[in-house]
């Protein structure tokens, strides 16, 4: 059983605020639900809207179909989404949820009282009691939310769509809280900003733990400042992080090659929109793949991570700060828009606790910051730890770390940094394989799309087509390794992005060799539903 | 004197001067040599570190100043030094200058000014007056000059100087007061570019500093101290306000972070999208 219910409005009409609260509740009372949102940048006025998928089994994509309930806070709801409800479905026109704010006000005395009597009303129609949701009321709101209960049944639409609460013990994720967990759990206790969507709320997550963790935050004037700062905390010998999207990304990426040629471990988190410039700030797209695999001039190794689920970005994340700093070597968490604002529901039990620590090995007065060695990888320590003096230059240095413009020596350090490559490529993550190894077909992808990809797949299996998925988590190096196993050469290779000239595909090529004999791609600013890639992968199936 | 070392420097080149003295002033100060940091950005003054014998990250142009903002955050226990040159202090990094001093950490900014970009070979600088004729302003120079210390004084740094490179032993005790001042410490030091600034020489600066008996506290006789230039040019401590407050660190390196830290931040309320 799955309930989907859309809530519209215009922005500071309260709509974010009852998707918030009424995920938050759901999460209380052990509901399975996938909630996202289409915003548009702006403070108020405008169109926006939450979907929420709520289940009785664990689920992680927009489903696509018909809505069940519609709750319109303004008249473009109605016009726009309207004619997508299903038949029976609840509507709750622009009238009725006029009510619920008149009455509100009037019972409690608090206009934003109406936003968590409409949460009760939504939670009333898949059958939640009152008593439930008085038990998992905020403080002072219990009487909202079984308001919204009474609504309901004046309405008739109590139980309406009942669904069971079947998450053991839920814990409630965005991509960008996941990925700052992670980003904890693998060491990182610096952070500097500057402020754009969709990457803003990784900043508020270490804002928040600075409060009472071992950890900063510093808001930077730029995105230049951002990532000098990261690295000086870096070179400090705190792990350190910067995350930004596309655009400011663009204003990183001299200190992204900084990185490269100092060896100063950094891990860069580019939460995509749609570009180019300013594109669309609120709405998703996988569009800098490109650019992120050939930010920073000059040449010099890098891995790029594009995790797809709630529990793969706490773990790559983790990861990121570990291979950076054993690497000596920048980062790249790439997400986007739809995975950093989807909130999903992890059960606690599946969620990586895991601490990664470090060593702070000490020298003696003949440290040499850039020691030649045969891996490429000079022994890494911080400034007043011992009498090793840490010295770093953006020049090509010698291994002391002084200016050099000697050319043997240029060759020699460019072949120790390129020869980190080699031992990263036999550490590179494994995709994520979903179906059958005999399927006729493949769907490829990267980041986002993982788990759209996977609902979509066991659709068309279940309609006969034999379909496998295969996610990649890790985007770069991409190795002959990772994809051994699975045979594409002798499948029909279909690979899913959200953007319009098929990059990853491309890598595919350019680094395997595969080519991939269709692109589904989407480019207007929305993610994927499961219905619709469902529709457009089945076209290319029959 | 020029050390033994090989640097990149014109022979005669005022960073000579400096790099004695702070090599004297490094050694000088009441910290182990591997607690002090220098940062620097790109430039001829920017090389500084590289002959000297402490911790050091040479960036990007214009960036010491994140670099040092980012060190001391992580590293309360270090002593912070920033040191380039006017065009990457005051032009690529300006906006650092500013949003460095708003910070109010305990960080040292000495600036070679020699009011010319001297690696690039002798174009105008932030600080470079106006109608100067060079080769990418062969009209003279349209732009006006940053004044420097007058900017950071209205920022409010708490310490701002002026030092002169061909006063060696005065030069050096204004850098020891500006390191060990607990607050954000901006020394611009005057020094002759021999190669690219036939007018600011040692002999005409020699014939125009004088030396301020007393660090001034008045921010506003400061800046109009800061604002002298020419005829007279005034070196020492500009403005010194001992009353600023400079932010507190917080302990972050080593620190442990354990499995329960971390689990409590699982939960923790979605905040609005942005």
């Amino acid at each position: 059983m799955e309930f989907n219910v859309l809530i519209g409005g215009e922005g500071g009409q309260g709509a974010f605020s009852v998707e918030l609260e009424l995920t938050e509740t759901l999460t209380k009372i052990n509901y399975h639900f996938f909630a996202t949102k289409h915003y548009m940048s702006r403070i108020r006025g405008g169109h926006n809207f939450h979907m929420v998928r709520i289940a009785d089994h664990p689920v992680h994509a927009l489903n696509g179909g018909k809505w069940d309930m519609i709750a319109a806070l303004d008249d473009e709801t109605e016009a726009l989404h309207k004619p997508d409800l299903r038949e029976g479905g609840s509507f709750l026109s622009r009238a009725m949820t006029k009510e619920i704010g008149e009455e509100s006000q009037k019972l409690f005395g608090d206009i934003r009282s109406a936003n968590t009597v409409l949460v009760g009303c939504v939670l009333a129609v898949i059958g939640v009691t009152p008593e439930r949701m008085a038990e998992a009321a905020e403080p002072g709101k219990a009487e909202y939310l079984k308001k919204g209960y009474a609504f309901a049944v004046r309405w008739n639409i109590a139980g309406a769509f009942p669904v069971s609460a079947a998450a053991g013990c839920p814990v409630k994720f965005d991509g960008n809280r996941a990925l700052a967990f992670g980003a904890l759990l693998g060491g990182c206790r610096f952070m500097a900003g500057y402020p754009m969507t969709p990457a803003t709320s990784i900043l508020h997550y270490f804002a928040e733990a600075a409060q009472d963790l071992p950890v900063h935050f510093e808001q930077a004037e730029d995105e230049i400042a951002a990532i000098n700062m990261a690295l000086g905390a870096s070179y400090a010998g705190v792990r350190s992080m910067a995350a930004t999207s596309g655009g400011g990304f663009a204003l990183m990426q001299e200190g992204v090659s900084l990185a490269g040629m100092t060896e100063t471990p950094i891990v860069v988190a580019v939460a995509q929109r749609p570009g180019p410039a300013t594109g669309l700030p609120t709405r998703t797209e996988q569009g800098d793949l490109k650019f992120i695999l050939h930010a920073g001039h000059g040449e010099f190794p890098r891995v790029l991570f594009a995790p797809g689920s709630i529990v793969e970005t706490i773990e790559l994340a983790r990861k990121a700060f570990d291979l950076a700093d054993r690497y000596q070597i920048p980062v790249f968490l790439l997400t986007d828009q739809y995975f950093a604002d989807s909130v999903q529901v992890v059960e606690e039990e599946k969620i990586p606790l895991d601490l990664i620590t470090r060593e702070y090995p000490v020298f003696d007065a003949t440290y040499k910051r850039y020691r030649l060695t045969e891996d490429g990888i000079s022994p890494l320590t911080f400034p007043g730890l011992s009498d090793a003096l840490v010295k770093l230059d953006s020049d090509e240095h010698d291994e002391e770390g002084k200016i050099t413009e000697d050319p043997d020596l240029r060759k020699r350090m460019m072949d120790k940094r390129l020869r980190k490559f080699d031992l990263l490529k036999k550490e590179a993550v494994p995709p994520t394989f979903y179906g059958a190894m005999e399927s006729a077909a493949v769907v490829l992808c990267w980041g986002s799309n993982r788990l759209i990809v996977k609902e979509a797949a066991e659709r068309l299996n279940a309609d006969g087509l034999s379909v496998c998925a295969l996610h990649f988590g890790q985007v770069y190096p991409l190795t002959p390794a990772m994809i051994a196993p699975y045979r594409l050469e002798e499948k029909k290779r279909i690979c899913v992005e959200n953007n319009a000239t098929g990059q990853f595909a491309g890598l595919l090529k350019r680094e395997l060799g595969i080519v991939v004999d269709h692109n589904v791609l989407k480019y207007d600013g929305d993610c994927f539903t499961v219905e619709e890639l469902y529709r457009r992968l089945k076209g290319l199936l029959t | 004197m020029e050390p033994k070392i090989e640097t990149a420097w014109c022979p005669g080149c005022g960073n000579f001067a400096i790099r004695d003295v702070l090599e004297k002033a490094l050694r000088e100060l009441p910290v182990p040599q591997n607690r002090i940091v220098l940062t620097s950005g790109i430039g001829q003054a920017a090389k500084m570190p590289h002959y000297l014998d402490v911790n050091y990250f040479n960036g990007l142009h214009g960036r010491s100043l994140p670099l040092a903002v980012g060190i001391k955050l992580a590293r309360p226990d270090l002593t912070v030094i920033a040191y380039s040159g006017d065009g990457c202090m005051y032009g690529e990094g300006g906006n650092h200058f500013i949003q460095t001093i708003r910070r109010q950490l305990d960080i040292t900014i000495l600036v070679s000014e020699n009011q010319v970009y001297g690696l690039t070979k002798g174009q105008s600088s932030p600080t470079t007056g106006l109608a100067v004729k060079n080769d990418l302003s062969p009209g003279g120079n349209p732009n006006l000059p940053l004044n420097p210390l007058a900017l950071a004084i209205t920022m409010g740094t708490p310490f701002v100087a002026r030092g002169f490179a061909g006063d060696k032993e005065h030069l050096k005790a204004l850098i020891l007061e500006a390191i060990l001042f607990k607050g954000t410490a901006v020394v611009d030091i005057l020094q002759p570019c021999v190669s690219f600034k036939k007018i600011n020489t040692y002999a005409w600066y020699r014939e125009r500093v004088f030396k301020l008996e007393r660090p001034l506290t008045d921010c506003y006789e400061a800046i109009r101290t800061a604002d002298l230039w020419g005829e007279k040019i005034p070196i020492g401590v500009i403005y010194r306000n001992d009353g600023a407050p400079c932010r507190e660190v917080k302990e972050i390196f080593r620190v442990p972070l354990t499995k329960e830290d971390a689990a409590s931040r699982l939960n923790m309320r979605c905040v609005m999208m942005r």
